[in-house]
């Protein structure tokens, strides 16, 4: 993976971070003042899941560059 | 009768709300792949201003504008790094200076 790739990667990590992270946080605000009477466990819980979502993407997004892809012709 | 309803009401505008709240989370691809996130962003960053714009004249207030801070956190943290390296680098014969600075200055007072 070239340096330059390798930057736009973590770049593209970090702001999906950042988007899980708030989506998280707010999903669970919205549940935890609905249905859990404005108890703090939703709000961990959402941005907790959140945060391994991204975390789980980058990773498989890391990963990519070394795995054989099926749209990829194998030469014989 | 209504008695007994509203509980029901009550609850199925709770499901509503937050069945709401997934499901634009989910269709404006929040939680999709960390491409459609990063893109997510992109268009939030750019709709932010305008949206700002048509609330303030919404309200008929006048913000002060805000001035166009040119600040690139990825700049700023690079210029950190190497301001922290270089001056690691630095570091063991600055020490060696200021120590035959402090020896002379220690023997100058001794004489």
């Amino acid at each position: 993976m070239s340096e330059r790739e390798l930057g736009r990667k973590l770049d593209r990590c970090l702001a999906d971070g950042v988007i899980k992270l708030g989506t998280g946080l707010g999903l669970g605000i919205v549940f935890s003042v609905l249905f859990f009477k404005r108890h703090t466990w939703p709000i961990s819980l959402g941005s907790g899941a959140g945060l391994g979502m991204a975390y789980s993407n980058c990773q498989n997004d890391l990963r990519s560059h070394y795995l054989l892809h099926r749209n990829q012709k194998v030469e014989r | 009768m209504a008695a007994k309803l509203l509980p029901v009401v009550k609850l199925a505008t709770k499901v509503g709300i937050a069945g709401g709240a997934v499901y634009v989370a989910y269709d404006s691809g929040l939680l999709g792949g960390s491409e459609q996130g990063s893109e997510a962003l992109q268009k939030a960053r750019a709709a932010v201003p305008p949206a700002i714009e048509e609330w303030m004249k919404y309200f008929g207030l006048q913000l002060p504008t805000i001035p166009n801070i040119e600040f690139s956190p990825v700049q700023a943290w690079n210029s950190g790094v190497r301001w922290s390296i270089s001056r690691l680098s630095e570091a063991p014969t600055k020490a060696g200076e200021m120590t035959t600075q402090g020896v002379q200055y220690v023997r100058e007072l001794l004489k």
